[in-house]
C-alpha cells in the first residue's frame, strides 16, 4: 500500500517537472545492478548461462534497496546515488554539493577538439575552464591537447575543487591540469593575455525559475552552479569581459547558455562592447536543436 | 637391372621420391593458385551482426534470441569480443532485432556467409497444441568501416536527441541521452540509446551508420561484378533461405552446401557452427579456382 502511495507521488512529481518517466527508470535500476554488480563481464551472460556461478555484490541488498528509495522518494539524481556520471568516454566521479555534467556540455569538447586540429598553436596552449565542477570539460580537454598543452580548471566550491582534482588524477592527468580555487577569474591573475581558449558552462538559469526546477535538479544540486542572476547572464557577461581581457590573440572561447535568447544576447553585448578584441562569433545549437553555445575567437 | 639389389633400392627410392615431388608439385601449385585468386579485402575486418525476426510472430522473435546468443557463444569460442548495440524485446523476452559488433582477427572472412534467411521449425514455447511451426529469422553481417572507408561528411548528417521537450542543459537531469543519426543523401536511420553516454551513444550509432553505407557500396560493387562472373556460393541475397533448423529431428541443413549436421544443440551452443562455415569456406575457394581457371 505504501510503495503504491509512492508511486502515485512520484507520478504527480513527475508530471509537473518533467522528470524520468518509466522506461528511463528502469534503464537506471539495471545501471545500478550493473554498477553493484564487482565482476563486469558476468552480468551479460546473467539469465542466458544456467551456471551456479556466485556472484559477488560491491554493496548489500539492503543498501542497494535503500539507495533506489532515495531515488524514487526524494528524487536523487540517479547519478548521485550511484557515485558518478558517464560523460563522452569518461567516467566521472560526482557527489552532492557539484553540478553533474550535462550531455549537451560534451558538445564543447568537439569544437576545441576541432579548433586545436587545426591549429598546433592553440593545441600546445594553456587553456581556462572556468566553474569546472566534476572538472568534466578541463578533462575532456586535457586528453585533446598536444605536448605543451595546459588546462586551468578553476573553481569557487571547495568541494569541486577536490572532487575535479580526484577526476584529474583518476585519468592521471595532474601534469596537464590543475584545479584551482577561487571565483572566474580570480585564480588566474597570472595569465592576462596568455590564454589560447577558455571554456564555461557557468550558472546560467534565471534566479526566479529555480524554485520551479526538475526536483531532481532543483532539491539536489548546488545553486551556485545554476543561478545566474535575475536574467540568468551575470557570469555570462563577466566571462565575455574576461575573454576579451585574457584571451591571448587567436584565442578560442566557447560557452554554454540557457538557450535561444541569451545566445543572441551575448552575441549582441560582445559585437556591441567587446568587439575592439573579439570576433567570429557563432551560435551553435545541441543535439536537442536549442541554440546552447556561443563560440568565437580574439583577434 | 634385377640383378642388382642396390639398383632396386635406387629404383624405389627414385619412385618414392617423384610421388612426393608431386604432391609438392600439386601443393604449390594450388597454393598458387589460391594466392593468385581475388582476394576480399573486407575478410580481416570486425562485424557488425544483425538479427531481424522474420514471419513467425512471438516465436520468430524467440528463435532471433536462440541465434543472436549462438553467435556471442561461436564468438566468444574464437576469442573475439561480442559487444551488444542494441536489442529491441519482444512482449515474450524475444528479439524482435538485435545488434552487436564483434571484433577480432579474422571476424568478416569467417562469418560473411552467415547473411540470409534462418529458418526454424519446432513446437514453439508459445504453443499449446503442440503443433510444429516453420518461422524465419534473417541475420546480416556487415563488414565494420570507418568515417574514411565511406568518405562520410558531418554537412551529411543530422544528429538529434529525442528527449521530451523542456529546456534541456541544466534544468534537466537525465539519464537518457539517446542519439539519432540521420544520413541525410540514403535516408539511412541510426538510433542507439543503451549507452550511458550520449557520446558514446552517437560513436555507437556512426559506427553502425559507417557499416551500413560501406556494405552498400560493396554489394553495388559486387553486383556489377557478378553481371561478369555467376556467383556459386549464396547470391548474397539477404532473402534467400539459407539454412534450416529442425527441432523435432534434431537437425541443421545448410541448403548452399547441402550438408545437414545432426546435433543440433551443439550448433545453437555455437559449437558446431564451424561445420558449415569451413564448408562453405572451402566451397568457395573451388568456386573461385573454378571461375578463375575457366577464365583464364
Amino acid at each position: 500500500m505504501n510503495s503504491l502511495k509512492y508511486h502515485a507521488q512520484f507520478q504527480r512529481d513527475k508530471m509537473m517537472d518533467n522528470g524520468p518517466d518509466s522506461s528511463i527508470l528502469c534503464r537506471e535500476l539495471k545501471w545500478l545492478m550493473e554498477d553493484a554488480v564487482e565482476d563486469h563481464s558476468l552480468f551479460s551472460k546473467m539469465g542466458f548461462e544456467n551456471s551456479d556461478e556466485k556472484v559477488k555484490m560491491r554493496v548489500g541488498i539492503e543498501e542497494l534497496y535503500n539507495l533506489w528509495k532515495e531515488r524514487i522518494e526524494k528524487r536523487r539524481p540517479f547519478q548521485y546515488v550511484v557515485g558518478c556520471e558517464h560523460w563522452r568516454e569518461l567516467v566521472l566521479s560526482v557527489q552532492e554539493g557539484v553540478l553533474i555534467p550535462r550531455p549537451e556540455t560534451e558538445l564543447i569538447v568537439d569544437f576545441v577538439c576541432d579548433v586545436v586540429s587545426k591549429n598546433e598553436d592553440l593545441k600546445r596552449g594553456v587553456w581556462a575552464d572556468l566553474g569546472t565542477g566534476s572538472g568534466a570539460l578541463a578533462i575532456g580537454i586535457g586528453r585533446a591537447l598536444g605536448i605543451g598543452g595546459r588546462v586551468v580548471a578553476a573553481d569557487i566550491s571547495p568541494v569541486s575543487v577536490a572532487v575535479a582534482a580526484y577526476n584529474v588524477q583518476r585519468y592521471c592527468l595532474q601534469d596537464k591540469i590543475e584545479v584551482r580555487e577561487g571565483s572566474w577569474f580570480e585564480p588566474l591573475k597570472d595569465m592576462e593575455g596568455k590564454l589560447a581558449g577558455l571554456v564555461s558552462n557557468p550558472p546560467y538559469i534565471p534566479s526566479k525559475e529555480i524554485s520551479g526546477l526538475q526536483a531532481e535538479v532543483g532539491r539536489h544540486e548546488p545553486r551556485v552552479a545554476l543561478d545566474g542572476g535575475v536574467d540568468g547572464m551575470d557570469a555570462l557577461f563577466h566571462l565575455c569581459d574576461g575573454a576579451a581581457l585574457f584571451l591571448k590573440p587567436g584565442g578560442f572561447f566557447a560557452f554554454e547558455t540557457n538557450g535561444e535568447q541569451q545566445c543572441r544576447d551575448l552575441v549582441d553585448y560582445m559585437k556591441n562592447k567587446r568587439s575592439e578584441s573579439l570576433c567570429n562569433f557563432e551560435i551553435v545549437a545541441d543535439f536537442a536543436g536549442i541554440q546552447r553555445f556561443v563560440i568565437g575567437f580574439h583577434h | 637391372m634385377a640383378e642388382c639389389s642396390e639398383d632396386k633400392d635406387m629404383l624405389n627410392m627414385a619412385t618414392e621420391e617423384i610421388g612426393q615431388v608431386v604432391e609438392e608439385e600439386r601443393r604449390l601449385q594450388n597454393l598458387l593458385l589460391k594466392s593468385l585468386l581475388p582476394k576480399d579485402d573486407a575478410d580481416e575486418r570486425d562485424s557488425i551482426l544483425e538479427v531481424r525476426a522474420g514471419t513467425g510472430g512471438e516465436e520468430a522473435s524467440l528463435f532471433a534470441m536462440d541465434i543472436f546468443r549462438m553467435y556471442e557463444k561461436y564468438a566468444h569460442q574464437k576469442g573475439w569480443k561480442f559487444e551488444v548495440v542494441d536489442i529491441a524485446q519482444s512482449d515474450h523476452k524475444g528479439y524482435k532485432e538485435a545488434s552487436a559488433t564483434i571484433a577480432g582477427s579474422g571476424v568478416f572472412g569467417k562469418l560473411k556467409f552467415e547473411s540470409g534467411i534462418h529458418r526454424v521449425q519446432r513446437v514453439p514455447a508459445t504453443e499449446k497444441l503442440g503443433r510444429i511451426h516453420t518461422s524465419a529469422v534473417s541475420v546480416a553481417i556487415l563488414p565494420q568501416a570507418d568515417v574514411v572507408d565511406v568518405q562520410l561528411k558531418n554537412d551529411d548528417l543530422k544528429i538529434d536527441t529525442y528527449r521530451s521537450g523542456g529546456s534541456g542543459g541544466q534544468h534537466a537531469n537525465t539519464t537518457n541521452s539517446a542519439v539519432r543519426v540521420t544520413h541525410i543523401p540514403t535516408g539511412i536511420v541510426v538510433a542507439i540509446q543503451d549507452e550511458r553516454s550520449q557520446h558514446s551513444n552517437k560513436a555507437k550509432a556512426l559506427k553502425v551508420l559507417c557499416a551500413k553505407l560501406y556494405e552498400m557500396e560493396r554489394s553495388r560493387l559486387h553486383s556489377n561484378r557478378s553481371k561478369l562472373r555467376s556467383e556459386q556460393i549464396g547470391s548474397g541475397d539477404r532473402s534467400e533461405r539459407i539454412r534450416t533448423y529442425n527441432f523435432p529431428q534434431g537437425r541443421v541443413t545448410d541448403h548452399r552446401v547441402g550438408i545437414t549436421y545432426h546435433s543440433i544443440d551443439d550448433v545453437m551452443q555455437g559449437e558446431s557452427l564451424d561445420v558449415f562455415i569451413d564448408a562453405l569456406l572451402l566451397q568457395e575457394e573451388i568456386d573461385a579456382i573454378a571461375t578463375f581457371s575457366s577464365s583464364q
